[in-house]
């Protein structure tokens, strides 16, 4: 029992008494194995150790790239098509250039291209991921995911920063250790069949679609290619029973994304920096809903007018039309690879600079 | 660094292995010293400088207390210290809200004013660290202690780092004499520290982070009305979250300090099983409810005036507690509330001459059903980041929410509900009880498996760090 004393009296806390020692090996025992067998379990569903889990953290690390000068001379922008859809090992061997990747699931480039603007002097390539419908479509005022990113990296501690580096020792041997498959992911991803009216719950999220590894390349999961349900998940997650039925991107958002664009794209160029937009592919029902709300000739091919940029749609490149989306919207990993090869060179014959060795400040 | 996180596991095996080392007292405790400034600066290396700055100022402020013959030349050098200590929470806390209430107010006279952008960035726990420090030099003023010859153990008192971010705030007369002599955690001592620590881990990581924030940020995140179901879920998510998050901290806090040796007070004491208001707020933050009493409550003369000036007092040291929360009139509210909870309380008692709880089961449940539905209310006004959002909120919780769109789905509603009733029914059937007992009692091998399966739990949930709710006030 503890002996709860007056405010100015020392405080006293009795022990107490258990059988410490076999409370302390069970523990162990049960933790160890239970952990154990979880692990098993997870590995068997498709983890993997080393998939590092991105973090905060982790974008830090290749954001603070612009700023320290640790660069060579490449930044992709965007969101999880440019992720998934590039594989930096390609690049480097064609290039000798490791590029940036700052791309980020469910955001666009816009916001990317005015930081990149008016917070650095970055006089290099960007990349810029362009999906018509998140380009044109929608976050003009600023994206949650992205502003998140950038105050967390400007404001990063050192426990943080440590946290990490530990969390990466665990992530290259634990394979359970992947946000999307935590204990509570998992229950509330429960199929409710009857849900509330209007409610959207975790099951209809997107879930576990990438693994992801140093320098944050990441790839589209493999089990969203060979597992049916997770594949038509995906699927569903993207086009939404009645999302056909969205209205076109308004008029007034395309000329305003344009303008925003424009000025960016300006600003860098003006110091001696490049642009360029790269329509990675889609396909299915995905591309039929982007061209139904946000037509190539309306929106791509007028920020392309207007800007002035070398620009890569996949549309224009046999050799980028022909690759496997499982869920219409991401490369499978070998293709990836492919897709990138295809774009960079491309790039090569576009830009000598990418031919000669990159010099870093 | 937070008590969640992969840096603070390393670091507290470095410190309990260091404490551990057969070194000097004196040695062991500058150690815990240097670790609980690296505690601190784990977050933002500069304001270790506050720190230093607060523990020299009352060190020097005591003393001169202490030694000055004068009365004039003791107040003036408590003034010093209040001033300074309460202006680092001005300054750090209440600044941007004491400019945009300036705003305001020019605004109501026609004046129009733009106050400079104020990008000052919150020290963490400056709240409990500046309290705790104004405590000492307070108490010496009052003769209820006297100066410390130690300026190490004085150090060590204000920057201990189990509490010094989020409590309990102890008072000199606590924890200092055990500073005195050597003291080593016993193998007991410390397998129970680690006992509690798990606990603590398991409400903040997996109860409150990953079982019930997400339900509560949902309600209050809404734009529109907000239906009955929704509302009352949210609120009761936030009603377990908070009290998981908190007392999480200082269970923690508790077993983290007596894997070292020492000993920290009950922080709180199952308070959704209250009988009433004065019984909540001696469950509740106990120690910031007694801090308030001996030195705000009672210097204003307490209950010793007249009746008026009794209520007067409740209602100003509650309407302050609200504000210590945070620099928003959403906490002001949320004070405000308890206060007159607790002035109507003290009314009814005073009017009927009740003095103890009901006798009847079938009462005292009902009061206590009762407490925890008011205290709900509160929550709202302490959760919304506007008064908007609370009463949006409010309204569903009153059934005013006509046109109100669901916002819960049915998974969050099952989570919800099944972790809120637990916690509830856990307090009430440990209402009288202490945990020590109950475990005393309890085979050892069950004790075993509830704690491993609670520490699986920390593990499989995967806590990404996320910071008390209590380490921003």
């Amino acid at each position: 029992m503890v002996h709860h004393h007056e405010q100015d009296d020392v405080t006293v806390r009795e022990i107490p008494q258990l059988r410490y020692a076999a409370i302390g090996w069970l523990v162990l025992l049960l933790v160890f194995a239970a952990t154990a067998g979880w692990e098993l379990r997870m590995r068997t569903l498709g983890l993997r150790a080393g998939d590092l889990d991105d973090t905060p953290v982790h974008w830090a690390v290749e954001r603070k790239k612009l700023e320290t000068g640790e660069h060579d001379g490449v930044v992709i922008v965007g969101q999880s098509r440019i992720l998934f859809d590039t594989d930096l090992d390609v690049w480097q061997e064609m290039t000798g250039r490791r590029p940036v990747q700052l791309a980020l699931p469910g955001t666009n480039s816009r916001p990317y291209l005015v930081s990149i603007a008016d917070d650095t002097d970055f006089r290099g390539l960007v990349v810029c991921d362009i999906q018509q419908e998140t380009f044109f479509g929608k976050f003009l005022g600023g994206l949650p995911q992205f502003v998140g990113m950038e105050k967390s990296w400007r404001d990063e501690s050192p426990s943080k920063k440590i946290s990490h580096r530990l969390g990466l020792m665990l992530s290259r041997r634990l394979a359970f250790l992947d946000d999307q498959y935590s204990l509570f992911s998992l229950i509330e991803r429960i199929k409710i069949d009857k849900d509330r009216a209007g409610v959207d719950g975790p099951y209809f999220d997107v879930w576990k679609l990438s693994e992801s590894f140093a320098n944050r390349q990441y790839f589209l999961w493999s089990r969203i290619k060979s597992d049916d349900y997770l594949r038509e998940h995906a699927r569903a997650a993207w086009i939404p029973p009645g999302t056909n039925q969205r209205p076109p991107v308004p008029q007034d958002q395309i000329d305003e994304a344009i303008s925003i664009t424009v000025a960016a794209v300006r600003k860098i160029q003006a110091r001696g920096g490049n642009v360029v937009f790269i329509r990675p592919p889609s396909t299915g029902p995905y591309l039929e809903r982007e061209e139904r709300r946000a037509p190539r000739t309306a929106t791509w091919d007028r920020l392309i007018r207007e800007t002035g940029v070398f620009s890569i749609h996949f549309q224009d490149y046999p050799d980028m039309r022909e690759l496997e989306l499982p869920e219409w919207s991401h490369l499978t990993r070998e293709d990836a690879a492919r897709f990138t090869h295809a774009y960079v060179a491309v790039l090569l014959d576009q830009y000598d600079g990418l031919r000669t060795p990159p010099v870093r400040r | 660094m937070v008590f969640n996180s992969l840096t603070f596991l390393v670091f507290f095996a470095i410190v309990l292995a260091l404490h551990r080392l057969p070194l000097p007292w004196t040695a062991k405790k500058a150690n815990l010293l240097i670790a609980s400034y690296i505690f601190y600066a784990a977050w933002n290396p500069p304001f270790v400088l506050l720190l230093w700055i607060s523990t020299a100022i009352d060190w020097t402020a005591a003393r001169k207390v202490h030694e000055s013959t004068t009365l004039a030349r003791r107040r003036a050098w408590l003034v010093l210290s209040l001033a300074a200590n309460l202006g680092f929470l001005g300054f750090f806390k209440y600044g941007e809200f004491l400019l945009a209430n300036w705003q305001a107010l020019l605004a109501s006279f026609g004046v129009t004013y733009v106050p400079p952008a104020w990008n000052i960035i919150l020290p963490v726990g400056i709240s409990f660290y500046t309290f705790q420090t104004m405590a000492y030099t307070l108490d010496v003023y009052l003769g209820r202690s006297k100066p410390l010859k130690s300026l190490l153990d004085f150090s060590l008192f204000v920057t201990f780092f189990p509490q010094l971010v989020a409590g309990p705030i102890v008072r000199p007369t606590q924890l200092v004499p055990q500073f005195a002599a050597p003291r080593q955690a016993t193998r007991d001592m410390v397998l129970w520290g680690l006992l509690l620590m798990v606990l603590g881990l398991f409400m903040k990581v997996v109860v409150a982070d990953a079982g019930l924030s997400n339900v509560a940020d949902r309600v209050f995140s809404a734009q529109g009305p907000v239906g009955f179901a929704d509302a009352w879920l949210g609120t009761l998510a936030f009603s377990g979250q908070i009290f998981c998050d908190f007392a999480g901290y200082s269970t923690i806090a508790i077993g983290a300090a007596l894997c070292l040796g020492f000993a920290l007070p009950e922080n709180f004491r199952m308070p959704y099983a209250a009988i009433g208001f004065s019984d909540f707020w001696r469950r509740w933050h106990i120690s910031l409810s007694t801090w308030l009493r001996d030195y705000l409550y009672i210097p204003l003369g307490g209950n010793r005036g007249t009746e008026a000036r009794t209520y007067v007092n409740l209602m100003l040291t509650m309407l302050l507690g609200g504000l210590w929360h945070g620099a928003s009139w959403t906490f002001v509210i949320w004070g405000g509330l308890h206060g007159l909870y607790l002035a109507g309380e003290r009314w009814i008692r005073s009017r009927t001459g009740v003095t103890g709880d009901p006798v009847r089961i079938g009462n005292r449940l009902a009061l206590a059903l009762l407490t925890y539905f008011l205290v709900n209310i509160t929550w709202v006004f302490f959760r919304a980041e506007t008064f908007a959002g609370a009463f949006r909120v409010l309204g569903g919780m009153f059934g005013l929410a006509g046109d109100a769109v669901a916002v819960l789905p049915t998974i969050f509603i099952i989570k919800a509900a099944v972790i809120v009733a637990g916690i509830v029914t856990v307090q009430w059937l440990m209402r009288n009880r202490e945990l020590e007992e109950v475990v005393s009692r309890t085979p050892w091998w069950v004790t075993g498996i509830v704690l491993a399966a609670m520490l699986f739990a920390v593990i499989i949930a995967q806590g990404s760090g996320e910071a008390f709710i209590y380490f921003q006030f």
